[in-house]
């Protein structure tokens, strides 16, 4: 199902008969089964309509001609709409987990996650543990095992380290004693880029 | 791919006919258990790989007895680890220190000498800590091994981030990003009401260690489960048939994103529990009917990818007098009763909170008598003799002011245990 799923990335479907053809392929081959007879299992066009008017599916911008051309996103949308439907979910709460999701967020849902999204989890985890420390606890703590003998920092990032710097009054520059500047011109200029890019977004 | 078995009792194997009802169904998941064929899997040693990191509360109050079996229980564990696997050691207390990043178990030698060292002072700041050793594991994220924080305290929160919701949702984030946290308190004076449900929503393991002495053999439990790990993030979704209607769900499952009941991992050979009412219209005698159908999605050990098991239930209806002859399944009359318990105990803890101790009292002693009545025709069963010892030895230490905060910890912890199947 997932091969199924992910070959479809990139592809287009002109004119919704194209689109519901390929949204039926798919969902015959995940066998998801609606009970009760309450929703049809495999979306027709009227269905897709409905589902668009309804915004469960977005409604292309794209044209050919009269014809809308659908992507890879409105499938993820159609698919990911006909799985949670198959789990007993209000619309209502459908339409609140698919609205403005990535493909990638989609893909997550439909149980399909790519082996790229897989590789980012490292990164993924260690990025949001990182945004739980306080910013004044950035740096990494001391490592015991380098020397055990040496006195511990009263806090993990000590203001003793940082060096201000006064470029004109009411603005300083902080910098951390193990802080090399940059060595070539071209370094230099970019890092003024940086700041310079910094001090105008503060200008708004 | 081998798949966990799901089996469905009812109270009786026929329902009467004609009758509304309730009925009690107890769903039963059994993993499977591993095979000892290892040539199907290239690679695999019997277990997954570990990426743990240890968070050590060194705090002034862990000091004496309990900072040294947590010293001997730490390291148990770099005994039992493999060359394969990955330790970190992250101690604190108003400091946060990492005693040694994540490295392969080669040199287990040196990484017990760094543990002996660690002594108990200062105070905590167990949510950097954790964050810590969070950092550690992430690092070196194994894709198919497990990758878990446990996090070792007696004390609570004091320094940092200390709201309790904040640190469980934080650890409900971390696991949805593949790493896991497992929580040990010690003693009486810890928080239960971070730790239980920080390792819930953390995808991990709650343990409550009463003795220091019980330390070594809870990281010997930890230990044992993350390497018989079959599944993790499982579901699963009931879906009753017409005319029938879920009443309740015993276990008190959180709910996921998606509406379905979040499951607690799945460990090897190790039958996870689940009971639900349903309310029955009666059918005609001889009837067959379909009662129930079950969607357990979860995601092996071994595997990259979510999978789903189907299953329905199917009930025959029969002659009043037919049910009254057929024989009770104890199975179901057992987990029916302990999951109602494990409600008693957390509405014994609501008041002992608002210090109604005879009220809480009251509620336990009514737990045993409904108990024995219930299982009165098997009341030998080590389990139901567990279960009476149990909840008398509690209301008993509800009399004494003083052990109050051990005699919630033992309420929490024993319905968390019964209802995550553990």
């Amino acid at each position: 199902m997932t091969q199924m799923v992910l070959k479809e990335r990139g592809r287009k479907y002109v004119g919704l008969p194209e689109f519901a053809r390929a949204g039926e392929q798919i969902l015959a081959e995940m066998g998801l089964e609606q009970a009760r007879g309450t929703v049809t299992s495999v979306p027709d066009e009227r269905t897709i309509r409905y589902y668009m008017a309804e915004g469960l599916v977005q409604t292309p911008e794209e044209k050919q001609g009269t014809a809308s051309v659908f992507g890879y996103l409105h499938l993820l949308q159609l698919l990911t709409v006909k799985k949670l439907q198959a789990e007993h979910l209000p619309i209502r709460k459908i339409r609140e987990l698919v609205a403005g999701k990535s493909e990638q967020e989609l893909e997550t849902l439909l149980g399909v996650g790519s082996p790229a999204a897989k590789k980012t989890r490292e990164s993924d985890a260690k990025r949001y543990l990182e945004s739980l420390l306080a910013p004044s606890a950035a740096s990494p703590p001391r490592q015991a095992a380098a020397a055990p003998t040496a006195p511990l920092p009263q806090q993990l990032d000590t203001s003793a380290s940082w060096k201000r710097i006064e470029i004109e009054p009411g603005l300083e520059l902080h910098m951390r004693s193990d802080y090399s500047p940059p060595a070539t011109t071209g370094k230099t200029r970019s890092l003024l880029e940086k700041a310079i890019h910094r001090l105008r977004r503060l200008r708004g | 791919m081998e798949h966990p078995k799901v089996e469905f009792f009812t109270t009786r194997t026929k329902l009467e006919a004609q009758r509304e009802q309730t009925v009690d169904v107890l769903i039963r998941i059994t993993p499977p258990v591993p095979k000892p064929d290892l040539s199907t899997r290239p690679n695999w040693k019997g277990r997954p790989d570990l990426n743990l990191s240890l968070v050590l509360d060194r705090s002034g109050s862990m000091e004496g007895e309990k900072m040294i079996r947590a010293r001997e229980a730490a390291m148990f564990c770099v005994d039992q680890m493999l060359p394969t696997d990955r330790l970190s050691v992250v101690t604190f207390d108003d400091r946060i220190e990492v005693l040694f990043p994540s490295e392969p178990v080669t040199n287990k030698q040196s990484m017990k000498d760094l543990i002996s060292r660690v002594m108990a002072r200062g105070s905590t700041a167990l949510h950097e800590a954790w964050v810590r050793g969070g950092l550690s594991v992430s690092e070196r994220m194994l894709n198919q091994g497990i990758n878990r924080v446990v996090l070792i305290t007696d004390g609570l929160a004091n320094v940092g981030i200390t709201n309790t919701d904040e640190i469980v949702s934080q650890a409900m984030g971390l696991f949805q990003r593949g790493v896991s946290t497992s929580t040990i308190g010690i003693g009486a004076d810890f928080n239960e009401d971070l730790l239980m449900p920080m390792a819930q929503s953390g995808g991990g393991n709650a343990w409550h260690v009463v003795e220091p002495n019980d330390m070594q053999h809870i990281f010997q439990i930890e230990l044992e489960g993350l390497i018989a790990q079959f599944a993790h993030t499982v579901s699963l979704s009931l879906i009753p048939a017409d005319g029938v209607r879920i009443v309740d769900v015993l276990n008190d499952f959180d709910l996921t994103e998606t509406g379905r009941y979040r499951l607690p991992n799945l460990q090897f050979g190790s039958p996870l529990d689940i009971v639900v009412q349903l309310k029955v219209g009666g059918e005609e005698v001889g009837t067959q009917m379909r009662l129930l159908d079950l969607r357990l999605g979860f995601t092996p050990q071994d595997a990259k990818n979510a999978e789903v098991l189907k299953q329905a239930h199917t009930v025959e209806f029969a002659t009043r007098s037919e049910v009254e002859r057929s024989a009770v399944n104890d199975e179901v009359i057992k987990a029916v009763q302990f999951l109602i318990n494990a409600r008693a105990r957390n509405e014994a803890m609501k008041r002992m909170d608002q210090g109604d101790f005879d009220g809480a009292q009251a509620i336990l002693g009514r737990s045993l008598s409904a108990t024995r009545a219930a299982c009165a025709d098997f009341a030998s069963a080590p389990a139901v003799m567990a279960e009476c010892a149990s909840l008398e030895e509690t209301a008993r230490s509800l009399t004494d002011r003083l052990k109050d905060k051990m005699s919630r910890k033992k309420l929490a912890y024993a319905a968390y245990n019964r209802r995550s199947g553990k």
